[in-house]
């Protein structure tokens, strides 16, 4: 478990820095694979029948698979597309994230102390946290839906510990909502390279009346 | 007694006409109108009935689910005088409104049924919620209405100020409502006659409400919108606007001080009493100023309005002192009051509709010598004008009779020299108050109807269709009979406050002929007496020196008189205007067109603007400020999603650190 959460800290650190789109798509997708792994080791040892693979199979499904891949084949389509970044954002980012796991780690032993799963609670709050940024700091959509993608992950994680097996029908309820949303942000993005030819929201102020 | 419920059903089915087929219009609108004459005589019929026969019971007393009408004889009397004026009014439109064919004729009659629906739900209404609902309805419908005629740029203005004010009395009435709520067992209005609010929280309520239900009736420093939205509605739409929507104002803060909050306390009835006399006056004083006729007309319901509530804050304060005996009779004289103003309100405002209609403008300073050309509008005219003048024999008096008398309680009763002196102020103001109107509707009838015509409007005048002239001849033979026998009207509203120890007035023969057992109401014969008298003595008089009529040319120096020689109106109200300069602050402008020499051949120009002394003083700052605020807000809500999220970021850190910090 321990590993696991080196390998995530590592990631999402890796998602702040990455400028390119497609790298990003695939970070994102070696992310949910780690959260997929975290899902089946969890799952096992907590409980056992469907409800011990649903959500790992379900998180390979929808989060490794089809979600990183829709992305993906999006992102081939854009031509001369990257995060335009000054060096300096990217470091702000960087900082931020550690900033993040300090404070992830500052509330669990205040909150929690002598928890057993301290390490994921503080790296499911990097998430979150790191998944808002990414959200506000940067300006093309497909980063923007990885930043969502990447929040989502980490409330799912922290879910999946705190309450050790959610309801089935909430668990589907969740990765059904999360796949809804990706499918309308994609085809939104689409549509904006369309009409924009850029997938740059800063564009869509002149929308504004 | 299931009038009530059928009335509301056929309201209902008058408000179909907003979907007839387009190709019978004129179809559609009289069907709405005889549904809402024949639906507001089903009000009046059950209300005068449940008035003249008191069982005891409800008058209407239904409930489902939440949702309950009831109706005890403090809406009764408030039904009747909806009724009334809903038939009435409703004939008048029926060749009115005519006048909108092609102009979404269908849309207004279904309204209007719909807006009487609404005031009468708001009557009958037996919990807060179903108060607020039917209250909001009245509003927004009346916003609708006022906004008929949406071509035009000052039309549509005056509606969303109206909206705008309307709203802000719904949210303090709202305010008001929650707070006796939230200390009862249920919003039903009995359970809230027993909350146990107290304190200054029952403070906050009662200004709430007088904020709300004041903003309603336009009283002084919350009347903006009236003055604008009255002008740009079709009047039979100001005539029920001002004729009973206010009246509803009155009605909702009654039910507050009798029920819900009580009177004990002595400053809430002295400050309904000061603010409702400041408004007569000044509402008055800016009526004698105006040359729309409409304008004047609606500052004249500020004036009444005023009234209105001064008696009803006298009582009060008479409650408050414990004399439940003698407060009857402000509270009497307020009802009537506002049964009498609402069918003299909507009189004028009904034949300002008939000179519109035949000159097509509200500009008296155009008008003049009306009466030859429209001989029934002017009689009724001057009914309505001498009623709102309060003079003899006409409903007018009466009520300011009534509120005078209560004053003149107050003042015996009053134990502290400090409150004598009030009341006296009360007199100075309330006689202030009818001499004013008196001038400023000799001024308004003079100017339109009497002397010569003022411009080439006058002559395409033509007298009115009958069901106009039918509506404004009921109008005027209730206020004469009102006027000529008082004790009727009288006796059914002050029974209404059984409540109380109600003392009798005597009987009704004494009170015409002779006055009064133990208070002196008003005696309309003895004034008779005088008023034959005084005639007698003048056609002696004239009957002496020999001479009855002699039509004959003015005396103008040798030239013949033009109509430039006249009093125009804005002269005739130059001496007020000097003498209330420091409140009215009129802007005079003189431009001269053409000066060719010092005396001849001059041409001027002269503009006069009376700004309003609260426009400029209190709402034109509270707009600045509030601009300056939104514009601070702008800076924050800039419309960028990232920065939104960025907020939600922020706010997730700082509760973060919070709950690890606490």
């Amino acid at each position: 478990m321990e590993y696991l959460v080196v390998f995530l800290v590592l990631v999402v650190f890796l998602q702040t820095r990455i400028t390119d789109l497609k790298r990003a798509v695939i970070c994102l997708g070696s992310q949910s694979f780690i959260i997929a792994i975290a899902c089946f080791v969890l799952g096992l040892s907590n409980s056992q029948g469907i409800h011990a693979i649903l959500p790992g199979v379900l998180t390979l499904i929808v989060k490794v698979l089809f979600i990183p891949g829709a992305v993906y084949r999006l992102v081939g389509k854009l031509k001369n597309e990257r995060e335009i970044l000054s060096a300096s954002n990217v470091n702000y980012s960087t900082m931020a994230a550690a900033l993040f796991l300090v404070l992830g780690y500052v509330i669990v032993e205040r909150l929690l102390p002598g928890s057993a799963g301290r390490d994921i609670i503080a790296a499911s709050i990097l998430m979150i946290m790191t998944g808002l940024s990414l959200m506000v700091l940067r300006k093309r959509a497909i980063i923007q839906i990885v930043g969502l993608i990447t929040l989502e992950n980490g409330i799912y994680l922290l879910g999946l510990l705190m309450t050790e097996g959610l309801p089935l029908v909430v668990e589907l309820g969740v990765f059904l909502d999360v796949l809804i949303a990706v499918v309308v942000l994609v085809i939104l993005t689409s549509r904006m390279r369309l009409s924009f030819m850029t997938t740059d929201t800063s564009v869509m102020k002149k929308l504004k009346g | 007694m299931d009038f009530m419920l059928i009335s509301l059903l056929i309201y209902l089915v008058g408000t179909v006409t907003i979907v007839w087929p387009k190709r019978t219009e004129l179809a559609a609108h009289y069907f709405g109108m005889i549904c809402s004459v024949v639906a507001s005589g089903l009000v009046a019929y059950s209300a005068l009935m449940y008035l003249l026969f008191p069982s005891g019971s409800w008058l209407v007393d239904t409930y489902w689910g939440s949702y309950s009408l009831q109706a005890d004889a403090w809406s009764s009397a408030f039904l009747l005088l909806t009724g009334v004026a809903g038939v009435i009014i409703s004939i008048y439109a029926m060749d009115y409104a005519r006048g909108y064919l092609g102009h979404r004729i269908r849309l207004l009659s279904g309204l209007w049924n719909l807006f009487l629906l609404s005031i009468v739900a708001v009557l009958i209404s037996g919990d807060a919620f179903t108060f607020i609902v039917s209250w909001e309805i009245m509003a927004l419908v009346s916003f609708l209405l006022v906004n008929h005629e949406a071509g035009k740029k000052k039309t549509v203005s005056a509606a969303y100020q109206y909206m705008v004010m309307t709203h802000i009395g719904t949210a303090a009435i709202m305010v008001a409502f929650y707070l006796i709520g939230s200390h009862s067992l249920s919003f039903s209005f009995g359970d809230m006659a027993n909350n146990n609010l107290n304190g200054f929280m029952k403070d906050v309520a009662f200004l709430c409400a007088f904020l709300g239900f004041a903003l309603k009736s336009g009283l002084m420093p919350l009347h903006i919108w009236l003055p604008n939205a009255h002008p740009a509605a079709p009047s039979h739409v100001s005539a029920l606007m001002s004729g009973v929507m206010l009246k509803v104002a009155l009605y909702g803060f009654g039910r507050f001080a009798f029920q819900f909050i009580g009177m004990d306390v002595f400053w809430h009835g002295l400050i309904v009493m000061v603010i409702g006399l400041i408004s007569a006056f000044l509402g008055v004083l800016y009526a004698t100023m105006e040359v729309d006729m409409k304008r004047i007309l609606a500052y004249s319901s500020v004036e009444n309005m005023g009234i209105i509530f001064s008696a009803f804050g006298c009582g009060m304060v008479l409650y408050a002192m414990q004399l439940h005996s003698i407060c009857v009779i402000a509270f009497t004289a307020a009802l009537v009051h506002a049964v009498s103003h609402s069918l003299m309100k909507g009189l004028l405002f009904m034949s300002a509709g008939s000179v519109m209609h035949a000159t097509g403008s509200k500009n008296i300073e155009l008008m003049g010598g009306l009466i030859k050309k429209m001989p029934y509008t002017a009689l009724f005219t001057l009914i309505g004008s001498m009623s709102l003048s309060s003079l003899p024999f006409t409903s007018g008096l009466v009520g300011e009779w009534l509120t005078l008398q209560s004053f003149i309680t107050l003042a015996q009763q009053a134990g502290n020299p400090e409150l004598r002196l009030l009341v006296i102020f009360a007199f100075v103001m309330l006689g202030l108050t009818g001499a004013t109107a008196l001038g400023c509707f000799v001024r308004m009838y003079g100017t339109a109807f009497l002397g010569r015509a003022r411009s080439n409007i006058v002559d395409k005048a033509h007298e009115m269709p009958v069901f106009m002239l039918v509506g404004m001849g009921l109008e005027a033979v209730l206020i004469v009979a009102i006027g000529v026998m008082p004790d009727i009207l009288v006796n059914i509203m002050q029974q209404i406050f059984s409540g109380f120890a109600v003392v009798s007035m005597g009987t009704p023969l004494g009170i015409i002929w002779g006055g009064s057992g133990h208070y002196a109401i008003y005696s309309p014969g003895i004034i008779f007496a005088v008023f034959v008298l005084m005639g007698l003595f003048m056609v002696a008089a004239l009957y002496r020196s020999g001479t009855f009529v002699r039509k004959d040319v003015t005396w103008n120096c040798g030239t013949v008189p033009t109509s430039r020689q006249q009093y125009s109106a804005t002269g005739f109200s130059k001496p007020l205007r000097r003498a209330f300069e420091d409140i009215l602050t009129p802007k005079r402008r003189l431009t001269y067109l053409r000066k060719e020499h010092a005396y001849f051949g001059r041409k001027l120009r002269y503009d006069l603007e009376i700004p309003d002394l609260f426009n400029d003083k209190l709402y034109k700052p509270i707009q600045q400020l509030m601009i300056n605020y939104s514009s601070a807000f702008h800076r924050v809500q800039e419309g960028s999603v990232s920065i939104y999220i960025g907020y939600t970021m922020i706010a997730m850190i700082v509760v973060l650190i919070w709950g690890v910090l606490l």
